[in-house]
């Protein structure tokens, strides 16, 4: 009984220290201006106002950039996911010499700084009139965040063990049926993490989309929530506040589909039903 | 077997080869419509407002540039503060940069230095040049006479009080003519500090002054001591910390762990981030806050606060450093006159007015500072451009390596000076030698201001 009530005061601690950062920003997103400046911190607004939601939206590009941010991290994770998944089923399962210089070099890749291959991207990316344009975002995004994927995936298909896949061949399905029936319902919740892991990275990657894109409308949400920071670190509260909730939404949503796929998907179509 | 499995291998290597190549062909079509709107067939304007009011009026202002002169039409490119320097380093090294660029003069002499910028010296009308006050040229202009860009507006440090909390105290106000020292706002600020309901819990500050990230700042209030803490020795830079230097530090530790009449709070805020606080009453006084943040004040102030502006405080001298915000050209555009017909247009007295009474900061223009807003005394204007006469700027501008020794020294320890981690000559001694190892590094490059 007390282990259960430490076990449940450890997650319910856990809970409110994850949530409370989002429960403070939609707090600040409904507080008036006067209230954010009065000096009194409280966690519910005193009156509650969409003041500033109607600010942010009509002001700037919000929702365009919230679009951008959309059509490059789809388009990103999907690609990602289609280029790992196989190279990594590669990797995991025909040993040479090569899985091993390309796992080194994988690995080696994790370790630059996006800083020190801006400039060399960049002229590269200019070189092939793929700056100021989403789909030449998209690709960077495709490479920066290929190597830690496939990593990720390259580790989940090692733990399925191969008698698997040989049972299902020697009960007579042929290796597209093996990959699609068995294979790949095993493989879903690892596909689905990385899958939110790549999307959920390219949503909150600001350095590429400030430096590669130009055209104002064609920014990213992070670009246009740096907006509404000034100097001396001080920010336009309320917007910024607002902006940021309406800039988790997303992302919120995409673990609520995501969520039992994680758990779902796990051995299933492994075994016969 | 094995052959079987190094076929399947190739097999799918090569497969991904050629899927690589098909995206790259696919994308490269397709940024054609992406790169049909991102080709600049305007002049490109990076500018760093952020105050509603001053986004407002700079959109205004390109609108009209726009109306004007169709055939050099303006696209206004938003940029933020906190990410300015690395998008314009990029910039710079990969040659695809604005035609104009809002930005400070501590930095746009980094860059100058770096030979990213035009010199305009050439460019700028005589009208520009003669109106434009000396301290704001100087923060600007190279010692060849090169300048790196257009000061448009003055950043000034005021001190803002609370007028009810001051009668309350008795205390009187001081005026231009007759300014307090240091140690009368010290004593000031003791009067000031209550602890309302005597649970030993100080209620209400004498003074708060933002602490984050101050060396900037504490430079700028140096130069009224009589210090600046970097020197020329044999025509290289380098940093002495004597009694002049240290002062400042010691009244403002004394104010905070002797006196107790200034908070510690402001230790990770910045200035503005103290008005807040001086809205509810906490604090009686915001020492040494950009003249911009009373913008903040105006706009979110609880109704029925009267605060006000007092003149800058005197030590050896009233004078206190300052930087500008500038508008400059890259070397690398290929509309150099055009863009500097856009940054005169923005220079006008008449708007460089707007710019500067939207943004809350004194107008680079000697001209502008006599007009009725700005001689207004309501929100602090007049002693907000009266402290204007006291503004010059410090050695250490242009000095190489300042960026550096900014953020890896002198914050750093500035920070755990204030927090009272060490003594006062434990900080000047760590400052002056780690300043040294950094700033030596710089001039083995022989990099001239």
């Amino acid at each position: 009984m007390r282990y259960h009530l430490v076990t449940h005061f450890g997650l319910i601690s856990f809970v409110v220290f994850l949530v409370f950062p989002l429960v403070w920003m939609v707090s600040t997103s409904l507080k008036s201006t006067a209230e954010l400046y009065s000096g009194t911190v409280t966690l519910l607004p005193k009156g509650l106002t969409l003041e500033h939601y109607r600010t942010a939206l009509h002001d700037g590009l919000l929702l365009r950039s919230l679009w951008n941010s959309l059509v490059v991290g789809l388009a990103a994770t999907l690609g990602t996911i289609l280029i790992a998944l196989p190279s990594a089923y590669a990797l995991a399962r025909y040993r040479s010499l090569i899985n091993k210089v390309v796992l080194g070099w994988i690995l080696t890749t994790q370790v630059f700084p996006a800083i020190l291959v801006m400039i060399p991207l960049y002229l590269v990316l200019r070189s092939l009139h793929l700056t100021d344009s989403l789909s030449g975002l998209a690709l960077v995004y495709i490479v920066w965040n290929l190597p830690f994927v496939l990593w990720m995936l390259f580790g989940y298909i090692r733990t399925i063990p191969q008698e698997l896949e040989e049972a299902a061949l020697i009960d007579g399905a042929s290796r597209h049926q093996m990959i699609y029936r068995i294979l790949l319902p095993v493989l879903l919740p690892a596909v689905a993490a990385s899958a939110v892991f790549a999307f959920i990275s390219v949503w909150n990657e600001f350095f590429f989309a400030l430096v590669l894109i130009k055209t104002p409308v064609l920014g990213t949400l992070p670009v246009e929530l740096a907006r509404y920071t000034g100097m001396e670190g001080m920010a336009r509260t309320g917007p910024l506040a607002a902006a940021s909730f309406i800039a988790t939404l997303p992302s919120l949503l995409l673990f609520a589909i995501m969520r039992k796929w994680f758990t779902g998907g796990l051995l299933s179509g492994s075994v016969k039903s | 077997m094995r052959s079987t499995y190094r076929n399947l291998f190739l097999i799918i290597l090569y497969s991904l080869l050629f899927l690589a190549a098909g995206v790259a062909v696919s994308l490269r079509l397709f940024s054609a419509n992406s790169r049909r709107l991102a080709r600049h067939e305007h002049l490109q304007f990076l500018c760093l407002a952020w105050q509603e009011e001053a986004l407002v009026t700079y959109k205004a202002l390109v609108a009209e540039w726009n109306r004007l002169h169709p055939e050099m039409a303006v696209d206004y490119i938003q940029g933020t503060w906190g990410s300015v320097h690395d998008y314009l380093i990029t910039g710079f090294e990969t040659g695809d940069v604005p035609d104009i660029i809002h930005y400070e003069s501590s930095a746009v002499i980094d860059f100058a230095v770096r030979g990213y910028l035009e010199d305009l010296a050439s460019l700028i009308s005589a009208d520009l040049r003669s109106d434009i006050q000396p301290v704001a040229w100087a923060s600007v202009q190279r010692s060849n006479g090169a300048i790196s860009g257009v000061p448009i507006l003055l950043e000034s440090l005021i001190i803002l009080y609370n007028k009810e909390l001051f009668a309350r105290a008795g205390i009187m106000v001081p005026t231009m003519e007759a300014p307090w020292s240091w140690e009368e706002m010290a004593e000031a600020a003791k009067k000031l500090t209550v602890d309302r309901d005597g649970d030993g819990i100080t209620d209400q500050w004498g003074a708060g002054m933002g602490l984050r990230n101050c060396a900037n700042m504490i430079l700028n209030l140096t130069i009224g001591f009589g210090g600046s803490f970097f020197r020329s020795e044999s025509g290289h830079y380098v940093v002495r910390v004597e009694e002049e230097e240290t002062r400042l530090l010691h009244l403002l530790m004394k104010m905070m762990y002797a006196d107790s009449s200034m908070t510690t709070a402001g230790l990770g805020q910045s200035g503005p981030a103290m008005i807040p606080g001086f809205s509810a009453g906490r604090y009686a006084m915001v020492v040494n806050i950009g003249a911009w943040a009373r913008q903040q004040l105006v706009a979110n102030a609880p109704p029925g606060l009267a605060w006000g502006v007092l003149p800058p405080l005197k030590a050896a001298s009233q004078q206190i450093g300052t930087s500008s915000q500038t508008l400059s050209i890259p070397r690398l555009s290929s509309r150099k006159s055009e863009a500097m017909a856009f940054i005169e247009f923005l220079s006008s007295r008449d708007n460089m007015a707007r710019i500067a009474a939207s943004d809350w900061m004194v107008p680079a223009r000697a001209s502008c500072l006599g007009m009725p807003h700005f001689q207004s005394r309501e929100d602090g204007w007049e002693m907000a451009a009266e402290s204007a006469n006291y503004l010059t700027t410090g050695p250490w501008i242009g000095a190489p390596g300042y960026i550096e020794w900014k953020s890896r020294v002198a914050n750093p320890i500035l920070q755990e000076l204030f927090a009272n981690r060490m003594t006062v000559d434990e900080a000047a001694r760590r400052i002056e030698i780690e300043s040294n190892l950094v700033l030596e590094r710089y001039q083995t490059r022989d990099e001239r201001w």
